[in-house]
């Protein structure tokens, strides 16, 4: 039975059931319980934005708090996933990975191979992630592409309360180091998700939106960015093909290029920084493998070369907007040699 | 006249050891030693002391106090010249106190002043020959060393140094355990234990069911420490030249069961079977018959069969200062300026 | 005649005890000198770090440990490895990169692990170790196992703040956690009582909230006792404990300054203090072991070594389709 709740909500449910169903899955972080690790309280944060709320007092003993200490906890996390534990640590905000990151892509990501198969690392790390709500250069990056790169990590980008849900859970159930990416714009968002437990396998991309006319493929929050566009240009005769990964490691190349194979015109919305970025390996995993399909030059919709800028209009300067997706289709659609 | 000399040597492993665990005891950290060292600097330098000899450490005490001559500002007081004991190679063990002791008496030093616990002070006394020693405690236990302030302690030593008292009315000979075991030779200036571990190990004695005799030179009842048992059962004054001997066992055998402080934090039923007075000059066989000396509560010596090891109570320890009689006789005169008007 | 006496003395250890010790002392420094050796034909591949002189730190800790306890070491983790009865063999093999190794080739000396025995891997990251040792007392506390998690690290990984970090949640969660710092004077080129600014890493642990303990690295009794009343305190729920093994002596001048060392000092003062020479002078004054077993372990655990290495040489090198397996569970 599908209700509509919120993604926040949604991220909530899926800890809170996956936590009934396995006594192994502990949740920790900062303020993850009550802030200072303060027992007791009716009213516990439950994570800065509340993520984690009702966790402590549903599961006691299993959601605790942590000090300021990043690469200890998120490496006490790991270390406890490798001794039979399927920790879920949150690492408050993704621009905080530099302070831990050597316990993410040199010890979790490397210990299945460098141990020649011998451990598992069944962790799951929560973060927040994208700009959007003014917090300026440190709080509002969009780093997943860092860790798309690391072989032995797997990364989900979760576009909507129903992917939220279906990821986490098989985050959880995955026997993998995965990085869980929540944009911090999208938790207020709602949509209809089943009360009961579903998981979304890793590396199945969903096509949001059926188009001959063009693909368009978007990571996260921009999913609803290439919606609105789409809508837009519907009403000018383009139809888009929008594509959601879900997970950006692995990635569901088969549907992209099946989809490019199709319309031969690509254009991808990636909120990261251009270089090095999500879109910028589609765009070469499609101009190696679909060349001859492709009738237009692929266009890559993402933030500029900067930081994230606090003043708002130069934010929304920044951060891809559903003009800028509309202008790039139109590009590809209209390109002559 | 020559120059007044006094020397400092400070132990920066005392308080470091396996009693941190398995008791309360202090930590006392490295910055307050190389404190004390400084206040007593100041001292030194408002009763006229010309010179003062510091023992070097890799412990950070004697890095710090040449740092902080280093950031001397004209406001601060005047303190006397520094020189630091390099010439031996810093062994982190008990030789470097020896070493530097040494050094000291044999540069003229009129008194050394010791930082450490009991083990520190016994370390300074086999090398201080007639020199007095003004023991400051620093350690875990310290039955033998004073707890006194450094300003204080470094006032009286200087009047010492620079000749303004009878250092006969200020000093006491501490009498001392010698002990003789498995070839080696060692003073205690409080107790010396036989237990049945069969190893030095981490040194420290904290369960008192392996203790079997214990002989001390003086028994304290505000005391801590093994003589703490003997100075709530059967104290013996410390300025009395006789001490005790008492024969220890597990409490279910014994006559006397003495709830003892043998280390901060640890109040432990230690039984006694016997005592009896150790009288000086006295040649006691320890009845053990293998096992290990402890000599002023840390384990020092293993033995096994024959010959058994020896305790003798010895009259003629160091000569310490007394800083209550320096600075309550007529030495603290050189501290008052009567004004002419 | 029997000794009653000394069965009620804690930390006291019978023959059987003090035989297993030698032996995995023994076949640590056999283990590291022959690597040493063959390492210098060329024949061994990337990096080793050797554990020879310190034995008695990795030894005195893990006769305490079994199979539910975990140690996380350091790049210098071969000694710690055999100490937690990683198998030799298969390490020998995995510094030779072979698909016998206990990593099947894909680790290497610096990544030799064996999670069956709670040895979670040598490291090549400095201070990567106690926030992963974190993790897995925090496990242990939560499964009630009563097993204990020990961190071995350096000198130089004692400044990490990952290390700093550990100590401090360790002791906010009270976790049954044990932290080896083995200063052995030197991180890379630069001294410790340079590089460490309270000198002693002991002296840390007291602004971390746990009891801090100086040991003679170099006293293989010593560092038993003293790790076995940290372990014995963390599976009782009393919380972690850091031990500072030093296996330093003379090293340089007291001001701390980086000066060059007088080599042929330090190698005289640690032949005289040798852990496994003192060790055998003690153990055969005491009469517990004679000359002719300590002899005996030494031969077997030389041949050992011979066949470690002869089998290491002869084992076949991983396969080219190993090179993309393992990266995740599935594939």
């Amino acid at each position: 039975m599908a209700r509509t709740i919120s993604y926040r909500e949604a991220i909530n449910e899926a800890l809170a059931q996956e936590m009934e169903r396995d006594e192994r899955v502990i949740v920790m972080g900062e303020d993850n319980a009550g802030g200072a690790g303060s027992p007791g309280d009716e009213d516990a944060w439950g994570g800065v934005l509340g993520v984690t709320k009702g966790l402590y007092h549903r599961f006691p003993g299993r959601v605790l708090d942590t000090p300021i200490s990043e690469s200890a906890f998120i490496g006490a996390a790991i270390g406890a996933a490798t001794a039979g534990m399927r920790p879920v640590a949150e690492l408050m905000f993704i621009d905080f990975m530099g302070v831990c990151f050597d316990q993410i892509f040199n010890q979790a990501a490397k210990f299945r191979y460098m141990f020649g198969g011998k451990a598992v690392t069944p962790v799951v790390i929560r973060t927040m992630y994208g700009a959007g709500l003014r917090a300026a250069a440190q709080h509002s990056q969009a780093l997943y592409p860092v860790f798309t790169h690391i072989p032995g990590l797997k990364v989900a980008v979760p576009s909507s309360p129903y992917e939220a849900k279906g990821l986490l859970t098989q985050a959880i159930r995955d026997d993998d180091p995965v990085i869980f990416c929540e944009h911090k714009a999208l938790y207020d968002t709602t949509g209809e998700v089943p009360e009961e437990q579903y998981v979304i396998p890793f590396g199945e991309a969903n096509v949001v939106r059926d188009g001959g006319d063009v693909t368009v493929v978007a990571i996260g929050r921009m999913v609803s960015v290439a919606l609105a566009a789409a809508d837009e240009l519907a009403g000018a005769g383009i139809q888009c093909e929008v594509i959601d990964p879900r997970t950006t490691s692995p990635l569901d190349t088969d549907t992209i290029l099946e989809s490019v194979e199709s319309t031969g015109r690509l254009v991808v919305v990636d909120e990261s920084t251009p270089r090095c970025n999500l879109a910028t390996d589609i765009s070469a995993t499609v101009a190696q493998q679909a060349f001859r399909a492709l009738r237009a030059p692929i266009e890559m919709v993402t933030a500029p070369h900067t930081p994230v800028p606090f003043a708002g209009n130069l934010e929304d300067l920044y951060i891809p907007d559903a003009q800028r997706v509309v202008n790039a289709v139109k590009s590809v659609t209209s390109w002559e040699r | 006249m020559g120059d007044t000399v006094v020397g400092i040597v400070a132990n920066p492993l005392s308080g470091r050891d396996i009693r941190r665990l398995v008791a309360k005891a202090s930590v006392f950290p490295t910055a307050e030693k190389a404190n004390m060292v400084q206040r007593m600097l100041t001292a030194f330098g408002v009763v006229g002391v010309d010179r003062v000899l510091v023992g070097t450490d890799l412990g950070g005490i004697s890095a710090a106090v040449l740092r902080a001559i280093g950031t001397r500002t004209p406001r601060d007081p005047p303190w006397p010249e520094v020189e630091f004991l390099d010439q031996d190679p810093i062994t982190q063990t008990a030789a470097d106190t020896v070493n530097a002791v040494r050094r000291m008496a044999e540069a003229g030093a009129r008194v050394v002043v010791c930082l450490g616990g009991d083990g520190t002070v016994r370390a300074a006394a086999a090398a201080c020959g007639d020199t007095p020693l003004l023991p400051l405690s620093t350690g875990t236990n310290n039955a033998f060393p004073q707890l006194r302030e450094a300003t204080v302690a470094g006032l009286a030593a200087g009047l010492v140094a620079v000749g303004a008292v009878d250092i006969a009315a200020v000093t006491r000979r501490a009498p001392v355990l010698r002990v003789d075991a498995a070839g080696r030779s060692e003073l205690a200036l409080v107790d010396v234990c036989t237990s049945v571990n069969r190893y030095v190990g981490a040194r420290a004695l904290w369960d008192p069911a392996a203790l079997t005799e214990l002989y001390c030179t003086f028994a304290e009842p505000d005391g801590i420490g093994l003589s703490s048992v003997p100075g709530v059962l059967c104290p013996s004054p410390r300025d009395e030249p006789s001490g005790v001997a008492l024969m220890l066992c597990p409490p279910a055998e014994a006559t006397w069961v003495v709830a003892a402080p043998i280390a901060p934090g640890l109040v432990v039923p230690v039984g006694v079977r016997s005592w009896r007075r150790l009288e000086p000059g006295e040649v006691v066989e320890v009845a053990t018959p293998r096992g290990v000396v402890a000599v002023d509560g840390e384990r020092e010596i293993e033995f096994s069969d024959a010959p058994a090891p020896r305790v003798t109570l010895r009259p003629d320890g160091p000569r310490c200062v007394d800083v209550r009689a320096v600075l309550a006789g007529p030495a603290r005169n050189r501290l008052i300026q009567e004004v002419e008007r | 005649m029997t000794d009653t006496l000394s069965t009620s003395v804690a930390y006291e250890l019978k023959p059987e005890a003090l035989h297993d010790a030698y032996r995995t002392m023994r076949t640590i420094r056999a283990f590291e000198e022959r690597v040493h050796e063959e390492f210098a034909t060329g024949d061994i591949p990337g990096f080793v770090h050797l554990y020879a002189g310190e034995e008695a730190s990795a030894v005195g800790v893990c006769s305490h440990l079994d199979n539910r306890d975990t140690i996380a070491s350091t790049h210098r983790g071969h000694g710690h490895c055999i100490a937690k009865r990683v198998d030799v063999k298969a390490m020998m093999a995995e510094i030779y990169g072979k698909s016998t190794g206990s990593c099947h080739g894909k680790g290497g000396s610096m990544h030799i692990a064996d999670l069956s025995k709670g040895m979670l891997g040598a490291n090549g990251i400095v201070g990567g170790g106690p926030p992963l040792i974190c993790g897995t007392a925090l496990a242990a506390k939560q499964k009630g196992t009563g097993g204990v998690g020990v961190a071995f690290f350096g000198d130089g990984a004692s400044n990490q703040g990952t290390t700093l970090e550990s100590l401090n949640l360790a002791a906010v969660w009270n976790l049954p956690a044990v932290f080896v710092a083995e200063n052995n004077g030197y991180a890379e080129a630069t001294s410790s009582t340079w590089s460490v600014a309270s000198d002693n890493i002991a002296d840390r642990a007291a602004g971390f909230g746990m009891p801090g303990v100086i040991v003679d690295g170099f006293d293989f009794f010593a560092a038993y006792e003293a790790a076995g009343e940290a372990i014995t305190r963390a599976r009782e729920g009393g919380g972690p404990t850091l031990i500072e093994m030093k296996f330093t002596r003379y090293f340089g001048h007291f001001e701390g300054d980086q000066q060059t060392y007088r080599a042929d000092e330090v190698a005289r003062a640690r032949e005289t203090l040798d852990c496994l020479l003192r060790f055998r002078g003690r153990v055969t004054e005491t009469g517990q072991l004679s000359l002719e077993t300590l002899d005996r372990i030494d031969a077997e655990v030389a041949e050992l070594i011979d066949e470690a290495v002869d089998e290491a040489k002869r084992a076949p090198k991983p396969r080219a389709a190993d090179l993309t397996t393992d990266v995740y569970v599935a594939y």
